[in-house]
């Protein structure tokens, strides 16, 4: 039994160093990339518990806790080619008030036009070898739902005040619970330019979030028609569809 | 027979009965030989897919051990088989809801633990939907176990024991979240309920009925059958059977992960295997004995709004018509359901 799995492994791990022979960049050891999230209001980073920004329906808000969950990373080539960062290894929690920088190792030399991520944990694909091995970070970072063994997507919270509401909390928790409802989504961004990765580059990835469009995106969301947005069929799929317009990636640099 | 498992170096080539798919390289029936999970002849196919978690010795092992082990809690004590007892069809006997840590009090009953691998999904609403990430929900409530895996990891690496079974079970040979779920997988997959005296009647093995039991079988096809269907007496499907509201818990059932109205108070429609020793009875545990669950059946009945079509009368009456003769031989049929071997089996005793 051992042999197989580690026949298969070993088949899995060539698969993604060979599936493009013709392409001259196999020749190169794999390399590194660094991805940043910028989370931006109004083209600024964000200031936490204090700062009141304003979205589209005039409702005036401060930021306390604002974490997200990146999954499935996926490179592409020019040539529409994918490589597939490890599923195991690909689930990561962003959070404003900490890391917002996610580290891929023994990627595939090459270079690539585009990247491709999830938001959420993608449920409907469960049991994926290894994703269970997110829950110790999920729980550290208080994005498990314990009660429906499900993890939180977005993790959106703080208050805010319009002109007949004075500083009232607001909360979303956004995710997917058994087959009622699944939220999680994918992105696919436009790189602003080649990204090179390979063993002599160390490359950086920005990616811009504009948080705003959690608000105001494909659907427009008012924290005074309802506050605390959880499980909620009507209100939480229309934030998942707007957090997908939310991501830009801004920068590469070397 | 029907519910052991064998070594499937050995049984592989003579049962047809074998779904799991059996690895045949011998060197690994040497040290951890592969379980086959045995369906019996008259259950629907299997809903987990063993090839993603092959069950085998040291992973069944493992999760026995995990599963009757209180370190998966905070406080050391309340593990997984302190509420699910297997005298008691892995319920917890006589407990209305369910009892964690430190003495707090959950909201629902729990439910045995049998034939898990053909349900589609767990728990009172159907929150989960693969048995391996079922018991993130009662090990992290803080009403429950009130544990992380994070805690659980670091407790189960300083227990050379341990240790030394992750490395038998995996291939990997680490103590992780995903290893813990899975071993816990092994040993639950096995628990199979099917040597009652309904079985050995259905399957032609020369039980019968007595006339009572059978009397009641042929009430129950008629009154029961269409939610509690089939060989797993139940249809999975999540339903309002006309429970008056409880103020206490005001539980709205699915309507929680669904976040819709026309969910509210339906919860799952659950399997009758054991049912004799699975008391208390509904999802919070309100009804005693299975002559109460009758009574409530047949008067007892409220319209909150979602109550099942099915219960509904021409003439207004919400419930069925079932006179208390017939609701005794519906217990006593319901009764045929109970599987000794089960309770008996050591395979699966904590001790």
């Amino acid at each position: 039994m051992k042999k197989t799995i580690y026949l298969f492994l070993s088949l899995v791990v060539l698969g993604l160093y060979a599936c493009d022979d013709e392409d001259t960049d196999t020749t190169t050891k794999p390399g590194t990339l660094d991805i940043e999230f910028n989370n931006t209001i109004n083209g600024e980073g964000i200031t936490m518990d204090t700062k009141t920004y304003t979205n589209a329906g005039k409702e005036g808000f401060i930021v306390s806790e604002l974490k997200y969950i990146v999954s499935n990373i996926v490179l592409i080539k020019k040539d529409g080619g994918e490589v597939a960062y490890p599923v195991a290894d690909s689930y990561f929690v962003i959070d404003e008030n900490d890391s917002k920088r996610i580290l891929l190792k023994d990627i595939q030399a090459g270079e690539y036009t585009k990247v491709k991520f999830g938001i959420g944990v993608d449920q409907s694909k469960y049991p994926l070898n290894g994703v269970a091995n997110f829950i110790p970070t999920a729980e550290e970072k208080g994005m498990l739902w314990s009660w429906s063994a499900g993890y939180k997507f977005l993790k959106f919270e703080g208050t805010f005040s319009t002109e007949t509401i004075e500083d009232e909390k607001f909360v979303m928790h956004i995710g997917t619970h058994g087959t009622t409802q699944d939220n999680y989504k994918e992105v696919t961004l436009d790189l602003p330019s080649v990204l090179t990765i390979g063993e002599d580059v160390s490359p950086s990835l920005e990616v811009e979030a504009d948080i705003l469009k959690v608000f105001d995106g494909t659907n427009t969301i008012e924290l005074s028609t309802k506050s605390d947005i959880q499980v909620d069929p009507v209100n939480a799929p229309k934030i998942a569809e707007n957090l997908t317009a939310m991501f830009e990636a801004v920068n590469i640099s070397n | 027979m029907l519910i052991a498992f064998f070594l499937a170096g050995a049984s592989c080539a003579s049962s047809e009965e074998n779904l799991s798919p059996v690895l045949e390289e011998p060197s690994s029936i040497d040290n951890n030989p592969k379980l086959v999970l045995t369906v019996p002849e008259n259950f629907p196919e299997l809903t987990y897919d063993t090839s993603l978690n092959a069950p085998t010795m040291k992973g069944f092992e493992l999760g026995k051990m995990l599963f009757y082990d209180g370190r998966l809690s905070s406080d050391g004590v309340v593990s997984c088989g302190f509420c699910h007892m297997q005298d008691f069809a892995f319920t917890h006997h006589s407990h209305i809801v369910s009892h964690g840590v430190n003495g707090a009090i959950g909201t629902r009953n729990a439910p045995p633990l049998h034939n898990l691998a053909f349900l589609n999904s767990f728990n009172w609403d159907g929150v989960v939907t693969h048995l391996d990430l079922q018991p993130v929900i009662p090990i992290t409530a803080e009403v429950e176990m009130n544990e992380t895996f994070g805690g659980i990891i670091q407790k189960l690496k300083k227990d050379p024991e341990y240790v030394d079974m992750f490395d038998a079970a995996f291939e990997n040979n680490k103590i992780d979240a995903e290893n813990i779920l899975k071993a816990l997988s092994q040993f639950m997959i096995m628990i199979t309920s099917s040597n009652s005296k309904f079985d050995k009647i259905e399957r032609e093995e020369g039980a019968v009925f007595t006339d009572q039991e059978a009397a009641g079988f042929t009430l129950f096809n008629t009154h029961c059958a269409s939610c509690h269907k089939g060989t797993l007496f139940t249809d999975q499907s999540f339903r309002n059977n006309g429970l008056p509201i409880d103020e206490k818990y005001n539980d709205i059932g699915r309507s929680r992960i669904s976040g819709l109205p026309q969910d509210r108070y339906k919860f799952r429609v659950p399997n009758l295997r054991n049912i004799e020793l699975t008391f208390p009875y509904m999802h919070d545990g309100r009804f005693g004995t299975l002559e109460a669950v009758l009574e409530h059946y047949t008067s007892g009945m409220v319209d909150s709004g979602t109550i099942d079509p099915l219960f509904k009368n021409d003439d207004g009456h919400l419930g069925l018509p079932l006179t208390p003769d017939e609701q005794q031989q519906i217990i006593a049929f319901l009764k045929t359901l109970t599987d000794d071997q089960l309770l008996n089996d050591s395979r699966f005793a904590e001790f």
